[in-house]
């Protein structure tokens, strides 16, 4: 391939135009408009539009709103991603491993990802539901009447309480990308250590979590962006609340937008989170190269 | 001899083969068991969602999916649904392959800078530019209508679809199609007369897992459809849970319309999902 660089000719641009064209008017214009309307305190619905220069991301840097929502985000998004990919490898291994209904557990495992945010959300919302609740009818009947809580209207909990839907949802997804490594590793190499001597335990943390690190990288950082964006969950659930204690960037993003009519600070908010993103990413990144170069 | 080493490693692992298979399937049941309540609930009248929630349901109980026809315009959110997912996938399927394959087969300096910008903008999230967006489909004039959200929806999967296709791409012969074009294909003809058939299995992961990524959109549906009518099934279920406080069986009759049909495809084309994330997670 490499000694064929052809020229970008007129064949490849009909081919590329109709997707470019697309990409390009729905994704990179109105991303660029942010940039502008971030420095303005435009509202979304008057014709004018008043510029404020660095306004917006001052109150960013300074007000106590933005702070919280940061802490919210980094603490679900911490919470989520070690949970889910603990859990996710927990169930790779278990399904690559059980030897019975081993199809039937990756199924089993996956269904939860396939439900939307908000169903998932409600599904969850009507279990955590203090006077009718399955979790609290549970506790009841097994005489653990004691640790009933009002699962999403405690300000300590609430955030915890999302964060267990989430990982719920999301771990067969990174499951599937750890079962597909685990499965790449050779048998000949896990045999050769095993009559060498090697535990499970040894074989396992010396030849297989390094030869699956790759896939650990590239899960860790999906798992953080995604916890970045929840969204739908929040909604359904909390609505940000009791009080602001599950309001995360992208919920805060929404309100201002939305409900207060202050969308020049709502795009200023996006644009840090697409800082946060590119730099999870680069560091995706580099941790996959010096992988490389170790191996 | 090497049978019977055989037989007494198996021997050896098998309590160890029964304690692992319990402790998955207790696993499975926790991860099954809110989707089961779910289903449950749907046929269950209210007074018994409420009075005895992980009780079975005792009968064939339908009316919640009575006055959840009655009481809203459900058929319209399952209409909007299906039609933004399948016009959708069709338009995806019709743009992002051959964006891809221009990318691979005729790969030159300005393709590759235009492989990149796509990969780059796959990190811009939704939340970021959906203000500047709507005011964009206003001037477009596709705000309010079902257009609107299916060109975000072909935007949107134009980075992660070249990302699929052109990693496919590259365990496709090549000398399928030059004999193609000896025979006088134009490179129109070869694309989608000799190379998409070869496609078929990454077009397969592509369409269900972005089709699912459709069908549970949230917040788009939410945004640009106009107020006045039903919007998808997802926005319906949400409007219900603040709507409807009290009447949880049609909220959950809802939910069942939501998750029935993801269901449904993912038993049927299950390998097509599980090759399609670890193929956007290799090269991601």
């Amino acid at each position: 391939m490499a000694g064929k660089k052809k020229k970008f000719d007129t064949v490849a641009f009909g081919f590329i135009a109709p997707a470019f064209l697309f990409f390009t008017l729905f994704i990179i214009v109105p991303t660029l408009a942010s940039v502008y309307y971030s420095f303005t305190s435009w509202d979304g619905l008057s014709p004018t539009v008043k510029f404020v220069g660095l306004a917006n991301y001052k109150e960013i840097l300074t007000g106590a709103r933005f702070r919280n929502a940061l802490i919210n985000t980094f603490i679900l998004t911490f919470f989520i991603s070690i949970l889910e990919n603990t859990m996710a490898l927990c169930l790779a291994l278990m399904v690559d491993n059980v030897k019975w209904w081993k199809n039937f557990f990756r199924s089993a495992f996956y269904i939860p990802v396939l439900i939307s945010g908000i169903v998932s959300g409600f599904i969850w919302k009507i279990m955590y539901n203090y006077n009718f609740g399955a979790i609290n009818t549970i506790l009841n009947s097994m005489g653990a009447g004691g640790l009933k809580q009002d699962w999403l209207g405690n300000p300590s909990l609430a955030l915890i309480m999302v964060g267990v839907v989430l990982v719920w949802k999301g771990a067969g997804y990174y499951m599937i990308i750890y079962l597909a490594s685990l499965q790449s590793v050779s048998t000949d190499v896990v045999e050769a250590a095993s009559i060498d001597g090697a535990s499970p335990w040894q074989r396992f943390r010396h030849i297989i979590l390094p030869l699956i690190s790759g896939a650990f990288t590239i899960n860790f950082t999906l798992s953080l962006i995604n916890g970045l964006k929840v969204f739908d969950q929040i909604s359904v659930m909390t609505d940000g609340g009791p009080g602001f204690t599950t309001e995360t960037i992208v919920y805060l993003l929404y309100k201002v937008g939305f409900n207060e009519g202050r969308q020049g600070f709502g795009t200023a908010v996006g644009i840090v989170l697409l800082f946060i993103i590119i730099i999870l990413n680069t560091l995706q990144q580099k941790f996959l190269k010096s992988r490389e170069v170790q191996l | 001899m090497k049978d019977q080493t055989i037989k007494k490693n198996k021997q050896k692992f098998r309590p160890s083969q029964v304690a692992l298979f319990a402790l998955t399937l207790v696993l499975a049941v926790f991860f099954l068991w809110p989707v089961f309540f779910a289903v449950m609930s749907a046929f269950k009248s209210n007074g018994d969602i409420l009075k005895s929630p992980v009780a079975l349901p005792t009968s064939l109980y339908l009316k919640n999916f009575q006055d959840l026809f009655a009481q809203s315009d459900f058929v319209t959110a399952i209409k909007h649904s299906l039609i933004l997912t399948i016009v959708s996938e069709a338009l995806i399927v019709c743009l992002v392959p051959m964006a891809a394959y221009a990318i691979e087969r005729r790969s030159s300096r300005t393709t590759r800078l235009i492989y990149t910008y796509f990969l780059a903008g796959m990190m811009i999230p939704f939340h970021l530019y959906m203000f500047p967006l709507f005011k964009e489909m206003k001037i477009f004039g596709i705000y309010g209508t079902l257009a609107g959200p299916i060109a975000c929806y072909i935007s949107g999967s134009v980075a992660f679809g070249t990302l699929l296709y052109s990693s496919f791409l590259k365990g496709v012969p090549l000398e399928i199609e030059e004999a193609a074009q000896i025979d006088g294909c134009t490179p129109f003809q070869t694309f989608w007369q000799v190379t998409f058939p070869l496609l078929g299995p990454c077009t397969a992961s592509m369409v269900v897992l972005n089709g699912l990524n459709i069908w549970n959109d949230f917040l788009m549906p939410y945004l640009a459809l106009p107020s006045n009518m039903a919007k998808t099934i997802t926005v319906e279920v949400y409007s219900f849970v603040g709507q409807y406080t009290a009447r949880w069986d049609i909220v959950f009759a809802g939910t069942v319309c939501s998750i029935v049909p993801a269901l449904c495809i993912f038993i049927l084309l299950q390998k097509y999902f599980v090759k399609g994330i670890t193929a956007g997670a290799a090269k991601g």
